[in-house]
């Protein structure tokens, strides 16, 4: 019985990792590459969590190269400022809603599953295929696929 | 005075040279899907990539697409685009009936998910186990979280973290190959590794 019960506990335990709020991870980053969380500043080191809010930051020489929960993966290029608006994601369903604001610089998409591959009608409104990236120059809609997105300022 | 400095050079560089731009790319596996884009402001209709290798300029009330063109991507977005990890890679592991013991091919096939596991940076593996439909959804519940935990047990012993590992069980929720409940199945019996 006791041991039963070790077994659940330890079974919790294990269950509740990730850790709550996490929506992916930092794969590798080279260069000044950095994340914003509200005031703090937190190196892109590989490993890395990241969470809903998050802006990732690279300078003259930097790269990150990330992964999403829901198998999304971006590639920020140098000179790049990147905001994670809103993400949210059920394993269980395999839905959720992705915003991301590119605010300057250049970034490759694989999408994942939050992102539809089939919105047919074409969707009329936004986020209705599942992920969003904002840009100063107009908003991008994704509909299942791969492609780069370059922001001049 | 430095911001307003900064916004007169920043309305120039925008009008004198580059602009920004989204290319659609083919897929991986060879299809691709579209894009729609609309313009800032909330201003105009949504104008639709449909096509792979085209690029969109952006920034004016309607996007321009064009082909990619013989000159193709620009060395920066080629660049941006090889430093993408590499995509996910999912296995299946399959068990006895009835217990958390894999069967002798698939206890071979650990080594592959161990290589893919240490040759990922940051790697991430998510175990979500699965039974058939002999036994009761409580019981089935528990196998399969086990069935799941055994495999993080088995590459924790290889040295990988915890804390980049998950085990979820599904119970007979999610059967490879539907069966009427109480039917033994081999297929239905089993782990899905996700290596990220």
């Amino acid at each position: 019985m006791t041991r039963t019960w070790l077994f659940c506990l330890s079974l919790a335990a294990l269950i509740s990792t990730p850790a709550f709020g996490e929506i992916g991870r930092i794969k590798s980053s080279s260069g000044v590459a950095n994340i914003e969380r509200g005031t703090e500043k937190l190196p892109a080191a590989t490993g890395q969590e990241l969470q809903p809010g998050d802006w990732l930051e690279t300078g003259k020489d930097g790269r990150i190269s990330l992964t999403f929960v829901d198998n999304t993966r971006f590639a920020v290029g140098p000179d790049s400022r990147i905001a994670l608006t809103k993400f949210e994601y059920s394993p269980t369903t395999q839905k959720g809603s992705f915003v991301a604001k590119v605010e300057r610089g250049t970034i490759a998409v694989v999408t994942g599953r939050i992102t539809k591959t089939r919105c047919d009608p074409m969707p009329a409104e936004a986020h209705s295929c599942g992920m969003e990236i904002e840009t100063p120059d107009g908003d991008v809609d994704p509909h299942g696929t791969r492609f780069i997105i370059t922001v001049r300022k | 005075m430095r911001g307003r400095s900064i916004a007169i050079w920043a309305a120039f560089a925008l009008a004198g040279c580059a602009h920004s731009s989204v290319v659609l790319l083919p897929d991986e596996d060879g299809g691709h899907g579209q894009i729609g884009i609309r313009p800032a402001g909330g201003q105009g209709g949504e104008t639709v990539m449909a096509d792979a290798n085209s690029r969109a300029t952006l920034g004016g009330s309607q996007p321009s697409v064009r082909p990619l063109g013989a000159n193709g991507l620009k060395p920066n977005e080629a660049a941006v685009l090889a430093s993408l990890p590499p995509p996910p890679r999912s296995f299946t592991l399959y068990f006895l009936e009835g217990t958390t013991q894999l069967t002798a091919e698939s206890a071979g096939a650990l080594e592959q998910i161990r290589a893919e596991v240490a040759r990922r940076p940051g790697a991430e593996v998510q175990v979500t186990g699965h039974t058939d439909t002999v036994g009761s959804n409580a019981d089935n519940d528990v196998l399969s979280r086990r069935r799941a935990e055994e495999i993080v047990n088995w590459l924790a012993t290889k040295g990988f973290d915890r804390k980049m590992m998950s085990a979820v069980g599904r119970g007979e929720r999610e059967l490879k190959q539907p069966t009427a409940d109480s039917v033994a199945s081999a297929v239905n019996r089993r782990v899905e590794v996700l290596v990220r």
